[in-house]
């Protein structure tokens, strides 16, 4: 106890002084290195120097204000709204669950996320819709809460875990029921950000299991399943999304006895699954490569049998081994989903180019484009830092 | 260990193989004329072996003599081509059935370990039981943890492989080999990967486990923990038994010019 107050009476000193060591030993160690960091800084200044004077000065955010509908929901009925919230808060507060189960602590965080909510409130505090919003972000945090507090709890956490990943499994069939069924909203009439989002978390949800199942048929010594398995591989991947969209949309109906047609977004979105299957399949394929033959001939040792050998002790390792590239695989993914917009859905970017299109927002573009941007990468960030934890937390690189 | 003076006085009662196997008759693995290629090339040019229970076989040999590719045919890690095995009395062949019901019976521990890094020590331990036996969660922690105690490191349940020494990672494979109830032991180089001051923990694991009856086939190249423990040692040399006998029989009197030759570069 001595020593600590004594290093917490210099501490002041101290960190000052180790900021001064840190700083001379990695950005001015040498002529090259000072120049670099001089050069660096310079350009990152005059960059957030510039976009914060348009952010706050210079820009005129109406457009976007005016035309949140249309970039959030598209042509999306305004009175069956009520329908997309459960859904979303789930999401929120699954998320914040999984994030603080995950977390080990640290106060950057609660800096992130305190940054985040700032942001979001700033645009949307005003409405029935913001407070909505701000109600799901403070279940995020409170979820968030929850799930740090279970770290000294084992029981609970265990617990927890169960119901977080059930909960994961249950959040799409659950949003699909709820925005469709019940005299809902048809596929059609999805549109902006939700359709984004709809359709990457289908095509994740569809696509990342049956990309696990063609892996691991094409890793099989059965020539029929593993002649299947790469043939749809390779002609899947053997075209652009954009061609397959296409095909589904305009071409595969002709094929088709009408009663079997199925509404143009629905071929789609299993066009989309299957692209993501595809190369989530090659993904782990490299995975299952990559796992020591000694594990197998371990397993085989114990009889567990083929079943279980490749549940509980293949895939995890697999997987854990591809998470990077798999996290990569669904980033691309939800960035590829404003390619519905070439087939007549307004998703969040088409929905904003109407808007920039509209006689009184000319020459708006910057506006909405910097906006749309800025939620397509909220969104990819928030999944690369939840995979980050999550690779964390199986261990990479401890081994 | 501390009754090594017992140990060795009753193992002087077992001369031969067919003495040891006096009570049961039927010896519990039964090799006849097993013969293994790599494509043109024959691992096992023929071996015939009998295990009896109880047993303590020891095979050692120059590298590349065959020996761990024979060790791993008796669990079907190796397909044979050629002559039959029986194990506990079911004979191995391309029947998938046979084939779990005897490697459930058969423990191995290998020199790598392989151990599984993704799960703790004591899920690597309860896996299979709870998965092949059906057994449930509290049995099968109860059952690893006095496996654990059994090769001394209790307090090491909840860690992952990664973060154990060599030596305590191998008797976790021991651990994990006999929580299945295996009625025969396979050892694969068990201590060839490990650091010499670790050797010894695996070794007094694997000496106890002899003194316990278990019936064991052990590969290795430690020939004075070998002399201690086992009943008999075969000799193997492209892919061939040699010689067999009881341990003093080697250290005495080998009578093949390759035993003699072998012996003289290991001791």
């Amino acid at each position: 106890m001595n020593v600590a107050n004594t290093q917490d009476t210099r501490i002041e000193r101290s960190t000052i002084d180790l900021a001064r060591r840190w700083a001379r030993a990695n950005l001015f160690n040498g002529v090259p290195n000072t120049v670099l960091t001089l050069v660096s800084v310079t350009l990152a200044v005059y960059l957030i120097y510039t976009l914060a004077r348009f952010v706050f000065v210079g820009a005129d955010w109406e457009v976007v204000d005016v035309n949140r509908r249309l970039i959030f929901l598209g042509r999306y009925p305004k009175e069956e709204q009520w329908r997309i919230w459960p859904p979303m808060w789930m999401v929120m507060a699954l998320g914040g669950l999984s994030y603080g189960m995950l977390s080990r602590g640290s106060l950057r965080d609660f800096a992130w996320l305190g940054a985040a909510v700032v942001f979001i409130l700033a645009f949307l505090a005003t409405t029935t819709n913001g407070m909505l919003f701000g109600g799901g972000v403070v279940l995020a945090i409170a979820a968030y809460g929850l799930g740090r507090l279970t770290i000294d709890r084992p029981l609970v956490r265990s617990k927890l875990r169960m119901v977080t990943i059930v909960g994961w499994f249950l959040v799409i069939p659950f949003a699909i029921i709820l925005i469709t069924g019940f005299g809902g909203v048809k596929p059609a009439l999805w549109g902006g950000l939700l359709l984004n989002v709809l359709l990457a978390a289908i095509g994740i949800a569809v696509g990342l299991p049956l990309g696990i199942l063609l892996a691991l048929s094409r890793a099989t010594s059965l020539p029929v399943l593993k002649g299947f398995s790469t043939a749809i591989i390779e002609i899947t991947r053997g075209g652009p999304l954009i061609a397959w969209l296409f095909i589904a949309r305009f071409v595969l109906p002709a094929f088709i006895p009408d009663a079997f047609q199925t509404d143009p977004i629905v071929n789609s979105m299993i066009v989309v699954s299957l692209f993501t299957g595809a190369y989530v399949a090659e993904i782990v394929r490299g995975g299952l490569q990559a796992v020591d033959k000694g594990q197998v001939e371990a397993a085989d040792a114990l009889g567990l049998g083929t079943f279980n050998v490749t549940v509980f002790i293949v895939l995890p390792q697999a997987i854990r081994a591809v998470i990077p590239a798999l996290v990569s695989q669904m980033i691309a993914l939800w960035k590829d989903t404003t390619l519905f917009a070439f087939l007549g859905f307004t998703d969040a970017l088409s929905g904003g180019q109407a808007a920039y299109n509209q006689a009184a927002f000319k020459g708006s573009q910057i506006e909405v484009l910097v906006f749309v941007a800025l939620l397509f990468w909220a969104v990819a960030f928030g999944m690369s830092r939840l995979s980050q934890r999550f690779e964390r937390v199986l261990g990479i690189g401890v081994r | 260990m501390t009754d090594n003076a017992t140990q060795s006085s009753s193992l002087d009662t077992r001369d031969t193989a067919d003495a040891t196997g006096g009570g049961s008759g039927t010896p519990i693995i039964s090799c006849k004329d097993v013969t293994v290629s790599f494509g043109d090339f024959q691992a096992l040019k023929g071996i015939s072996a009998d295990v009896y229970e109880g047993e303590v076989v020891v095979i050692f040999g120059p590298s590349g003599s065959g020996k761990s590719t024979f060790i791993r045919t008796i669990n079907r890690l190796e397909e044979h081509d050629g002559g039959t095995i029986v194990v506990n009395g079911v004979e191995l062949n391309d029947d998938i059935g046979n084939l779990d019901q005897i490697r459930s019976e058969v423990g191995m521990v290998f020199q790598q370990f392989n151990l599984f890094p993704h799960l703790s020590v004591l899920r690597n331990i309860t896996l299979a039981p709870q998965k092949v036996r059906k057994m449930g969660r509290e049995e099968s922690d109860t059952l690893a943890m006095e496996l654990l105690e059994r090769v001394g490191i209790p307090e090491q349940a909840e860690k992952f492989p990664a973060q154990l020494s060599g030596g305590q990672q191998q008797r976790v494979a021991i651990a994990r080999a006999l929580a299945m109830q295996p009625k025969i032991m396979l050892f694969d180089e068990p201590t060839s990967a490990l650091d010499p001051e670790m050797i010894k923990e695996v070794l007094d694991v694997m000496g106890e486990l002899a003194r316990s009856g278990m019936t064991m086939m052990i590969v290795t190249h430690e020939m004075g923990f070998a002399r201690e423990v086992a009943d008999r040692f075969l000799f193997f040399d492209e892919g061939e038994v040699v010689e067999e006998g009881t341990p003093e029989h080697f250290f005495t009197n080998p009578q093949e010019d390759r035993t003699k030759l072998f012996l003289s570069q290991i001791l």
